[in-house]
């Protein structure tokens, strides 16, 4: 625990307070002012971000001090696209949840600037990290919009009178976590072209690599089981969801810092 | 018809779910072991036969997807099948490597030696092969970055290799290696893996620089994989998002 006495804390701080009062707000009778502090909240992250590019000199993708700046910038935005094509208002957990993204960033991770080693100097730095930053955001949502399913622990009769509060949780959080995985997918080929150039392999059985890969199969696992079953057992829907989810926060934290998996994505 | 129903039991989707989830469990173990460790293992001939098996399974699912047009699923499940045939060429072309005809191999030069001969092992000891064409290093060059304080090393930016490659019966032609900028040069892949000092025989120090060479004849194919395996889910996900206009998608 630390405080950042930098300009780049005092970003950091503002769009967690902006954050805080729109999860506030929207959940009183002053919506509009909420999401007024929730789209203020994304303006700071960004640039939160935008500063800490400028002041490192590279794109702040680097560590995860970083990459958690990212998902908190990445935060508004996806949900927009996310709330158009679902029609689903989650803007309460995403204030919160860009709240929680940003803490270890404002508190634990170390801020301390590095200069890009030769391996991250590629085009393809931006489009990796990038399309993992969003895909782990929208993973994140997916499995808070998955909450209610927990809710209903047999199986699901058809004329169940809360089947309809399950089918809207479980059409969201099924569209919201195709979308992660088809982010997913893209973020596995462009690292596995990265590698190609970079370290001579395509896939090198790096821990982190194959935590990504578990985290995918999870996912994979979750459609086939939907596909299998409908939406006759939401319990087992949500558990795969948020199975998944934990092998994101597992991957974004603990594989990152463990001597256990140390590897070759050990840049943070 | 008796052929038809063991597919279906076999192949099922909940065999699939249960599949993945192992695999996903099997990937998080293999996690634990360490990169060297768990590629060694994944090498080793049983798990290239799985591999194999399970290939061969998406390929049956891909190809009855495409007959029962469930076009995603075709794609997802071809493009995995395609991944998988194309890492088992680059593992057979690895096991199949003759001196002649190395896989690949490490070379390490100072700048005007020339070789083609791949070296492996920790101090680079074991003669693997000869490339079918000569490396002579021009120059190698460290580039770091502004030190902000005298005494002070600032970390190195970039480090190149200015090589001349001779192929046979082929003019020579100059390469410039770094990191992320690999050359081709006749099914090869030449990569600047790493750098060090050392001193030459008058006791001077010198640089000498280590470069990586890969062959991978499965290459190609992992691409195409994994190609198809994004259309796949970007086509996935699009039926997911039709839902809301009444049709009844991803189910």
């Amino acid at each position: 625990m630390q405080l950042k006495e930098t300009p780049q804390g005092l970003l950091i701080y503002m769009t967690m307070v902006a954050f805080l009062l729109a999860a506030t707000l929207l959940k009183t009778r002053h919506k509009p002012l909420g999401r007024g502090f929730w789209f203020a909240g994304f303006v700071f992250a960004t640039v939160s971000v935008v500063y800490r590019g400028l002041d490192t000199g590279h794109p702040p993708m680097q560590n995860l001090f970083e990459f958690f700046l990212c998902m908190a910038a990445f935060l508004w935005p996806l949900a927009q696209v996310s709330r158009y094509q679902t029609g689903a208002d989650t803007d309460f957990q995403d204030a919160l949840l860009g709240l929680v993204i940003l803490f270890p960033a404002g508190f634990v991770f170390s801020a301390e600037p590095r200069m890009l080693p030769p391996a991250l100097q590629s085009p393809l730095f931006i489009p990796h990290v990038g399309s993992y930053v969003a895909a782990y955001i929208i993973l994140a949502r997916s499995a808070f919009m998955a909450l209610p399913l927990f809710k209903c622990a047999g199986p699901l009769a058809a004329d169940d009178p809360r089947y309809g509060e399950f089918a809207r949780a479980d059409a969201v959080s099924r569209q919201t976590a195709a979308m992660g995985f088809v982010l997913m997918t893209i973020g596995l080929f462009l690292g596995s072209i990265w590698g190609k150039i970079c370290w001579g392999h395509y896939w090198q059985w790096d821990p982190k690599e194959m935590w990504s890969l578990a985290t995918w199969f999870m996912y994979a696992a979750y459609f086939h089981f939907r596909l299998r079953n409908g939406l006759r057992h939401p319990f087992p829907l949500a558990l795969l969801l948020w199975l998944g989810f934990l092998f994101v926060v597992l991957t974004l934290t603990w594989i990152n810092v463990s001597r256990l998996f140390s590897g070759m994505h050990t840049y943070a | 018809m008796r052929m038809k129903r063991f597919l279906n039991n076999v192949l099922s989707l909940s065999v699939a779910m249960w599949l993945c989830i192992f695999l996903s469990l099997g990937s998080i173990a293999l996690a634990c072991l360490g990169a060297t460790r768990a590629g060694d293992w994944m090498a080793r001939l049983p798990n290239l036969v799985g591999v194999g098996l399970l290939a061969l399974a998406l390929a049956i699912t891909g190809t009855r997807a495409l007959f029962r047009k469930r076009v995603d699923s075709a794609f997802f499940h071809l493009g995995s099948a395609v991944i998988m045939a194309g890492w088992l060429a680059g593992q057979i072309a690895l096991r199949t490597a003759t001196p002649e005809n190395p896989a690949k191999g490490l070379m390490a030069l100072i700048d005007g030696d020339m070789s083609d001969q791949l070296y492996e092992g920790p101090r680079l000891q074991t003669l693997v092969g000869r490339v079918p064409f000569t490396v002579k290093l021009e120059k190698f060059s460290v580039e770091r970055y502004p030190s902000k304080d005298p005494g002070y090393e600032a970390p190195v930016r970039e480090y190149s290799s200015r090589v001349v490659i001779q192929e046979r019966n082929k003019p020579s032609r100059v390469e410039n290696i770094r990191v992320n900028h690999p050359a081709i040069v006749a099914g090869f892949y030449i990569y600047q893996m790493s750098w060090g000092q050392s001193y030459d025989r008058w006791g001077q120090p010198v640089n000498y620089t280590v470069l990586q060479f890969k062959r991978d004849p499965g290459l190609y194919a992992v691409y195409t994989g994994f190609g198809l395996l994004f259309v796949g889910a970007f086509w996935f996900a699009a039926r997911c998002f039709h839902l809301k206009r009444g049709g009844a998608a991803c189910s």
